[in-house]
Parts: C-alpha cells; structure tokens; sequence
C-alpha cells in the first residue's frame, strides 16, 4: 500500500488531479463526502485536510508522518541496535569465559 | 535449605524487573485518573496508551479483588504503550457490570521480557559439576543455535495469519522485518541454551515446573522450552547417532503430509497454543512436521545425557511444591483480578486463569464443579496431582524417608485432584493405592492364587449378571447409539463428513459396525458421546490421511474443511487418541499401540513403570492431555525413565543438588 493511500484512504474512481503548481491561487475545495484527516510533518507540525486531491498534495509534499507509528518505527529501530549489541555481548561474553578458563 | 547470597541478589533484580513495565507512563502528565463506572469510561476512550497500570489500579483500588474486573494483555499495542493502558470495555452480562482492562503488552518487548524472566529463574536450578559440562561439548553449536533461531523466525512467517493480530506494525511480506525478530531468537536461543547445558543434569528433576511456567509468550505460539529439544535434536542430527529407521520413516511420512497439504484453514490454538499449528498450509505444515521431528529427536537426546541423574526424591518434592503453587497462585488469582493478569503474564499461560474463586463449588444439578486453576484444563491437572500422590507412593514403595514436602504435597495434591474433579484419576489413584498396599506388605504374594481367584470370580459374576439382564440389549443399544445420535445433531446441512457418510451408508462392513457400536458405548459411559460425536461430525479425512494422517501438531484441516452447526465454546476431540488419528493416522497409532504392549509386556514386573503407564494411557484416552506441551514432555520422559529404571538409587545419581 502507497503512503498516500495508506494516509489518505482509496483514491474516488473519477479522481482528475488538477494541476496545482502551475495556478498559484489554487484553493482546495471541502469535500463533504471525505472525512477530515489530521496530517503531519517531520517537526510535528499539523494540518486538518477536507478533500482527497488536498491530502494527496499535502503528502507528496512531505506531510507523511503519523506520530505514533513512527514512533513505533523509531522504537523498534532503537531496539534493533539493542538487540545487536546483546548479541555481540552474548557471543563475546562467552569468548572471555572460554580464553580465562585457559 | 541454605540460599546463597548471589542468588537472593538475582532474585530481588528479577522482581525490580518484574514491576518496573507496570510504571511506564507519559512523563510530565498531569492526569486526574477517574474511577471506571458503568456510566462513564471516555477518559480511557480518548486517552489510551497515557497512563500506568499503576495509576490504574492506585484510582481503582476495587479493581484489585472485586471479581467483575478482568485485565487483559493487549499484545498488539505498541511498544511505547508497554504497562499502560491501552482500553476499557464496558460489558454489560445479566445483572454484572464487567470492566475489560486491556494492558499495553507489545508482543514485541514480550519475546524479550518474558525470555530473560524464565531463563534468570532457570538460572536458579543447581549447576552440573564442571567435568560434565565440558564432556557434554556440542560440535557447531553455534551455528546449530542460528538454524534454531532461523526455525523459530520462520514459524512467524509461517502462521503470518495468527501473528497479524498480535503485532502493531509488522510486515510479514517483508524480509527485513525479520530481521529484529531474529535477533531477539538469537539472543534467546544463545542464553538459555548456555544456561541449559551448565545446568542439564538436573533437568529430570525439575520437570514438573513445566506445569507452573508454561513458558508460552504473550501473543505468539511458541513455548521457550522448546527451544531446547529443538536445538539438542539439532545435535543429535549433526552427531549422526540416532535411529536410521525413525529418521527414514519420518522423512517418508513428511514428504507424504508436505504433499498432501492443500488448502488453507485457520485454527485457532485457543488453550493448546505453543503446542499446535494456527493454520493448515504447506509453510505451517513444514515448521510444524521439523518441530515434531526435532522435538521427538531432542527428546530422546536430553534423556539419554541425563538419565542417569533422576532422583525420584527430588522429583517427588518437586512434583509436591509445584502441586502446591498451583493451588495457590490458581486460588489468588480466582480471587484478585491482577493476581489473575501477573499469573497469565508471568507463567506463561495459555489461558487466563479460572475465576470462579470458589474450588468447592457444585452447580444447581449438586454436581462438582471442575476447578482449573491456572491450568487450561482441569482433566489435565487433575491428572498432573494423580501423578503427584503416584510418585509419593512409588517413594514409600523405595523405602525412602518422606520429608515435609512430600506431606505438602499429599495435602495439596489431593485437594487439588478434588478440585478438579477428574474422577478417572480419583479411581485410577485408588486403585493403585490398594495395589502398592498389598505389595508393600507382600500380601500379594503370599495370596496371589486366592486374589486372582476371587478377583475373576467377581468379574464373571457381574459380567454375566449385566449380560443375562433383559434390559442389557436394549441398554447397550441406546449407549451405543448416543454417539451416532450427537455426530448427526452436528452435521450441518447436506454437508457431511466422510465418516458419517460410511456411518449412514447401510452397506456399511458388519465389522466396522460392531466397532463403531462398542466405540459409542464406551464413549457413552466415559461421557465422550457429545464430543467424540462432534469429532465424527467433523472428520473428513481421505483414505490415505485415514491410514497416515495430515501432519503433526495441525487440527487446521479437521476443524476448518467440514461445516458443522458448531457447539457455544471450542471443543478439543477430548481424546489425545483422536488427536494422533488426525496427526499420524491409524497405521502409525496402532504400531505404537502394539510397541507400547509390548514394553509393557516385556517390563510387567516393573511395577511403577506398569503403574505409571496404565494410569497416563486411559486418562489420554479420554482427554487432549498430549496437546499441551508440558504434559507431553513430562510424559514422554517419564515414560523413558520408568522404562529402563526399575530401582531408584538417589545415593549414586550424579546430581550436585541437595534433596
């Protein structure tokens, strides 16, 4: 599944996706039929978006960060490397053992 | 008994480590905790994963003993959410308000958690001497306990279905989520495999510890103590000694139920978890069928580096204190709703803990109710206290000086055996009580024309009295047919099971007929009709699968390929026999059948090992006791001991423990 329809739900099967960047005055329209998703980005800051085509374009532009699961990502990479320095600890441990009974 | 001091110290780090999770909390809240009611839960709705369990129960101090509060572990929450809470449920059952108290348990951090617990408190079993341990060198031992913990990682992939809903973010399509699994094996597998070999000859000894920590994680389907048999059946394979035949044979039956496997239905292990596959597919089927493998190998393995060392003694004192903790943790826990969580968590549960707090209790029909305890079956642990009060009377058999423990263990495990209500293991523990009476006064020797005269005597008499009754006929049809009446009350539809399709085919062999009467009334009389009928309902096997089973360890195929109007609760077979029809099928099951009459045959003057198996193989007839891996483990190196034993010489045993 893509971050975008990870965030922002399937994509509306008649979905135009207007050209926002060239139109500098470019507002997004309310979506009655969307539920309002909350959005953040790499310094925690956040933005409630009301249609599809204003979540897509919020995402692609870097507000892909939900929270607490990469909180949960950073968590389990933290415990990758705990894991791999108990491991190393484990084995070597042993090696000292071996070599002081020598 | 002197405890040495490095031990006391390792003991009060592990309770620190036991209760420092349960005060995790977000740091810097400021959090007014209101009491749970019925009326309001919403602060627990919007705030989840935000406080402790502490701050939990110091708001609900009723929570701790008042019966209508249950906390569970919630294994798919996420790491940061570890000891808080994550929910509450409000249920609303009759006139009761109960309260559902999830408790943030990462499945996660509970491989790890857990692990280092049990393998600190394994830690606590006396060491060998050093001679033994270096005799007992394992050649690529590590490269064995990277194949093991590669085994174990693969079970994750393997039951991906099972593991789904008991891990936050996981993805099983990816191979680099493996990886931090693997490690955490890795590091599992290396120390408690350390602490294992320097502590392997007492082993035998403390087997019945099996029966308090279970050693199941919370959210996966593993049991720790596999890990052992799994990596010494590794050795043994690599050390090239065992049985070429038993390896030959395995091999065929495995190429036969790796080919046979097809289709995928989901079990749902339920109280057998640790010790069953959660889905009937190829990749199950393979990690399941190695385990079986690996697990019998290790077995035989363990046995033979440790046999000597069994001290019936130690074995004795520790079937007695481990009989006794379990009425005791089993009664707090039935009382105190956290007692009840801490069991689970701690021990390694497969099923939460009994809470009807009243062992003594009899239903409105005045009929026993069964008390469990913290074990998931209550046959079961009957069974495990009959086999307590058995191995007693085997000491006093030795002549050997009972000490205070085995008193302990005489009053607890009869009470215990009362609890349960395991009334085959009440008259089986009779019976034997009576037989070791008359051998240890030697009555039977002297009287043994007149007994056997008298006891033939009155087992004719009764025989022709219930034959020649006009009623008998008519009795021995209806219980007879009860079993075909319950399998056709299942039977869903038009959907039927090969077996009661032969059931109601009328051409049908007269022979097989006269079987399944004699089967139904058996089973009438051991209270088997409902669920043995309900396994006919079920079992659809091929003819081949009949003949060889469809893989070890797998009830996937039997409970999920035959609709039938399924029973209120989930039903094992309620007889480990039925069970290794499905597994092994009936050519396998009747070689081991004749082997195991054989051995009785060949060792009938070893009077405990007769006793001991007679009293294992009818209460295995009649429930799931083999699907729970402590009871198969115990038994099947019981068994093996008992065997070859006839006297137990606790002076010449190799132990270094004290008894």
């Amino acid at each position: 599944m893509s971050a975008i329809e990870n965030i922002c739900g399937i994509q509306p099967s008649n979905f135009v996706k207007p050209d926002i960047s060239s139109n500098p005055n470019f507002i997004f329209k309310n979506d009655i039929n969307y539920t309002a998703k909350q959005l953040f980005d790499s310094e925690g800051n956040t933005v409630f978006v009301n249609s599809y085509v204003e979540c897509q374009h919020y995402v692609l532009g870097g507000w892909d960060f939900t929270p607490i699961k990469n909180l949960e990502t950073d968590l389990q990479t933290s415990l990758l490397y705990v894991m791999i320095f108990l491991v190393a600890v484990t084995f070597f441990k042993r090696k000292f053992r071996v070599l002081k009974w020598k | 008994m002197e405890v040495k001091k490095p031990k006391l110290v390792l003991v009060g780090l592990m309770f620190i480590a036991i209760l420092v999770p349960w005060f995790n909390t977000e740091l810097g809240n400021n959090f007014s905790v209101p009491e749970v009611s019925q009326e309001d839960v919403t602060f627990y709705e919007i705030n989840p994963c935000k406080i402790s369990l502490f701050q939990f129960i110091s708001n609900n101090s009723e929570s701790l003993y008042q019966n209508h509060y249950f906390f569970r572990p919630d294994n798919s929450s996420s790491i940061k959410c570890f000891g808080r809470i994550s929910g509450v449920t409000v249920l609303q059952k009759g006139v009761e308000t109960q309260f559902f108290i999830s408790v943030g348990t990462s499945s996660l951090l509970n491989l790890i958690f857990q692990a280092v617990i049990w393998i600190i408190l394994f830690s606590l079993i006396p060491k060998n001497n050093k001679k033994i341990v270096m005799s007992e060198k394992v050649k690529y031992k590590n490269l064995i306990i990277l194949a093991v913990s590669y085994l174990l990682t693969f079970s994750i992939h393997a039951e991906s279905r099972f593991y789904d809903k008991n891990f936050y973010i996981f993805e099983f399509n990816n191979l680099n989520s493996y990886l931090l699994i693997f490690l955490m094996f890795i590091f599992i597998v290396k120390n408690f495999v350390d602490t294992f070999q320097i502590r392997s000859n007492s082993i035998m000894n403390y087997l019945p510890y099996l029966f308090l920590f279970t050693g199941i994680f919370s959210g996966y389907n593993l049991v720790l103590y596999s890990i052992i048999f799994l990596f010494y059946g590794l050795v043994s394979l690599t050390e090239q000694k065992g049985s070429k035949i038993f390896n030959s044979v395995f091999l065929i039956l495995s190429l036969w139920w790796l080919y046979n496997t097809k289709g995928s239905f989901f079990f749902s292990p339920g109280k057998i978890r640790g010790f069953t596959s959660s889905i009937y597919e190829f990749n199950a089927s393979l990690f399941w069928i190695t385990f079986s493998f690996l697990l019998l190998k290790g077995l035989w393995k363990v046995y033979t580096l440790n046999k000597d060392s069994f001290s019936i003694l130690l074995f004795t004192k520790n079937l007695s204190l481990v009989s006794f903790f379990l009425i005791l943790f089993g009664n707090l826990g039935s009382n105190f709703p956290i007692i009840n969580f801490f069991n689970y968590y701690f021990f390694g549960l497969q099923r939460y803990g009994v809470d009807l707090n009243n062992p003594f209790a009899f239903d409105e029909f005045l009929v026993k109710i069964s008390w469990r305890g913290l074990f998931p079956s209550s046959e079961t642990i009957g069974e495990f206290y009959g086999l307590c009060l058995m191995f007693i009377i085997f000491v006093i058999i030795e002549n050997k000086q009972l000490t205070k423990f085995h008193y302990l263990g005489i009053f607890s495990s009869a009470l215990g055996l009362y609890f349960s209500n395991n009334r085959t293991a009440i008259v089986l523990i009779f019976f034997i009580v009576i037989f070791s009476y008359l051998r240890i006064t030697k009555f039977y020797q002297i009287q043994k024309y007149k007994i056997s005269i008298t006891t033939i005597s009155i087992g004719l008499l009764l025989l022709i009295f219930t034959l020649q009754s006009e009623t008998w006929t008519e009795s021995y049809n209806f219980m007879s047919e009860s079993l075909i009446f319950k399998a056709r009350v299942f039977q869903f539809d038009s959907i039927y099971s090969s077996f009661l399709l032969l059931i109601n085919n009328p051409e049908s062999s007269v022979i097989f007929s006269s079987f399944l009467s004699f089967f139904g009334f058996i089973s009438y009389l051991l209270n088997r009709s409902e669920m043995w009928g309900l396994f006919i309902a079920r079992y659809n096997p091929t003819f081949s699968e009949l003949l060889i089973g469809s893989g070890p360890l797998n009830f996937g195929q039997l409970y999920g390929e035959t609709v039938i109007n399924s029973p209120e609760s989930f039903l094992l077979p309620h007889s480990s026999v039925l069970s290794y029809v499905v597994f092994i099928g009936i050519l396998p099951l009747m070689l081991l059948v004749v082997a195991l009459f054989y051995l009785l045959l060949k060792n009938r003057h070893n009077y405990k090992f007769v006793a001991f198996s007679l009293y294992v193989f009818i209460n295995i007839f009649k429930n799931d006791s083999l699907n729970y891996f402590s009871t198969f483990t115990l038994y099947a190196l019981l068994f093996l001991l008992l065997y070859n034993r006839v006297k137990f010489n606790d002076d010449k045993s190799t132990l270094s423990a004290k008894i």
